[in-house]
């Protein structure tokens, strides 16, 4: 703990570029190092809780709360659709679950909170993101594809039919953040998750192994994530009749 | 397998967000209609933008469903026709052409491959660039290559390859220069003579109107305004307010 009191020299400095620049940034810096060690603390104290209580159910608690929170945001991103908060959940609970239990039975994670709650964490954030973004395009490709859409309406497709193209290049935009991401991991940038475990003392080749686990795993979740939220919210875009509903 | 349309007592209502006084308003779009369009006839709708042209023609195929009233198409209601068959027998060019990726063939070919044919599809994609006068050299083009008035002749085509018995024209040489709408004129009175079939042809060009109806109706603010034989809309107008559309004066009137 002293080390991190001490780090905040370099809070310290910051602040005072700021004052001596006139960057009006100083009430800023501190309040958002005051909420950053508070919420960071509070997390610490109770991922410490949770580790020493060893119960599991407790831990799927924990994560459905997370996957809540994560579709609750999300969906904030299809406003006026009706069943947008149950559609995000699902969608992000189903990526998350899924790959995670797919590491599970497959053996590789142990059925342990110190794995299970940072995997899923991160696995919920990435899917999260990846659906907001779906459906922020989704909603942009339906305006300005309208007239596609409705040409192929009109030549007898059904809804799913004629949406096709559309769901493709949103859940395609959506992924491409984290496809990206995949291909230039080592070379550019050195993961969150990797950089911590070696900062922590572990080998560098078993933090690369972690590593990798996790970024299959936030992109398939991501990419069901995504995908289920656009086969399911592109309903809502069409009536029963396959009419496209007015945006 | 020609087609009667037959509408009663049509009207339609559209919710719109005022974005101004932040509330839903109602407007009426079409009020109570009541015509009908015969087996294999080319009827035309004339009328200013904004009169309710095309949500009439968008109806015929349930892109939209009218509010009050209701359409008859061949004696059945069109409410109860399962919509995917109706829509492959009701064919629609739209104003601006839209296209799937892809090339002509792709096009062409759409709906006949959505609803499960599997063999001929190159001929057929053939026959129908043939009936709008194209060469099949173009088959392999991508789409965004052709002028306007191509692309709007492959929509014909794509419309054609479902072998529609009724055609709904959205005002499909709006896009176009005068000696491409006087060839696409052409062809659409040559396709619905050699394949029977009953046209619905939205304009807003007087001239044009002139040149393609059998019939017209002449539809100002959702009202039918007058529904005649095209030619006596012009000579024999049987209301000041279409003559005084007729001569071109309506649209000086409302602003003036």
């Amino acid at each position: 703990m002293v080390d991190v009191v001490l780090a905040l020299v370099l809070v310290a400095i910051a602040v005072a570029l700021s004052r001596v620049k006139g960057l009006n940034l100083e009430r800023d810096i501190l309040l958002g190092t005051l909420r950053a060690f508070a919420q960071l603390m509070a997390i610490g104290y109770l991922l410490n809780f949770i580790f020493d209580l060893h119960r599991l159910e407790l831990v799927f608690v924990l994560l459905l709360i997370m996957v809540l929170i994560g579709g609750q945001t999300s969906s904030r991103r299809a406003k006026s659709l009706r069943g947008r908060f149950l559609i995000a959940t699902c969608a992000i609970g189903l990526g998350t679950f899924a790959t995670l239990g797919l590491l599970i039975g497959l053996g590789i994670i142990a059925t342990q909170p110190r794995y299970l709650i940072p995997l899923a964490g991160m696995t919920i954030g990435n899917a999260t993101r990846t659906c907001s973004l779906a459906l922020e395009r989704l909603r942009s490709e339906l305006t300005s594809r309208a007239g596609e859409v409705e040409a192929a309406l009109a030549l007898g497709a059904t809804s799913s039919q004629a949406a096709q193209h559309v769901i493709r290049a949103a859940v395609r935009a959506a992924m491409v953040p984290l496809v990206d991401t995949l291909k230039i991991v080592g070379l550019i940038q050195f993961p969150g998750a990797m950089t911590g475990m070696i900062l922590a003392g572990a080998q560098p080749l078993d933090a690369v192994k972690i590593q990798l686990i996790i970024m299959y795993m936030l992109v398939a979740a991501a990419l069901i994530a995504s995908l289920s939220i656009a086969l399911l919210v592109i309903r809502k875009y069409f009536t029963r009749d396959h009419q496209l509903v007015v945006l | 397998m020609p087609m009667r349309i037959v509408f009663e007592g049509v009207g339609k209502t559209r919710k719109y967000y005022d974005s101004q006084n932040s509330l839903w308003r109602q407007q009426v779009v079409l009020r109570d209609l009541t015509f009908q369009v015969e087996d294999a006839e080319v009827f035309t709708i004339l009328g200013p933008s904004g009169a309710g042209k095309s949500t009439l023609l968008r109806l015929v195929n349930r892109l939209e469903d009218p509010s009050q009233g209701h359409i008859m198409l061949d004696g059945h209601l069109a409410s109860s026709i399962d919509v995917i068959a109706l829509r492959r027998d009701v064919g629609m060019v739209f104003q601006l052409p839209a296209f799937f990726p892809g090339t002509v063939r792709e096009n062409v070919i759409y709906g006949p491959k959505l609803h499960g044919t599997k063999t001929g599809l190159d001929g057929l994609a053939e026959t129908c660039l043939a009936a709008v006068g194209l060469s099949p050299d173009l088959l392999g083009r991508r789409t965004q290559d052709l002028s306007v008035g191509q692309q709007q002749r492959v929509c014909l085509a794509r419309a054609l390859a479902n072998g529609p018995a009724i055609l709904l024209l959205d005002e499909p040489t709006s896009a176009l220069d005068l000696s491409a709408t006087l060839a696409m004129e052409r062809l659409i009175a040559r396709l619905a003579v050699e394949r029977r079939l009953t046209v619905l042809f939205v304009s807003h060009d007087l001239e044009q109107v002139r040149r393609v109806g059998q019939r017209t109706m002449l539809l100002i603010d959702g009202h039918m305004v007058e529904l005649s034989e095209t030619e006596a809309l012009f000579t024999q107008p049987q209301s000041d307010l279409t003559r005084r559309f007729c001569a071109g004066l309506w649209k000086e009137e409302k602003h003036g």
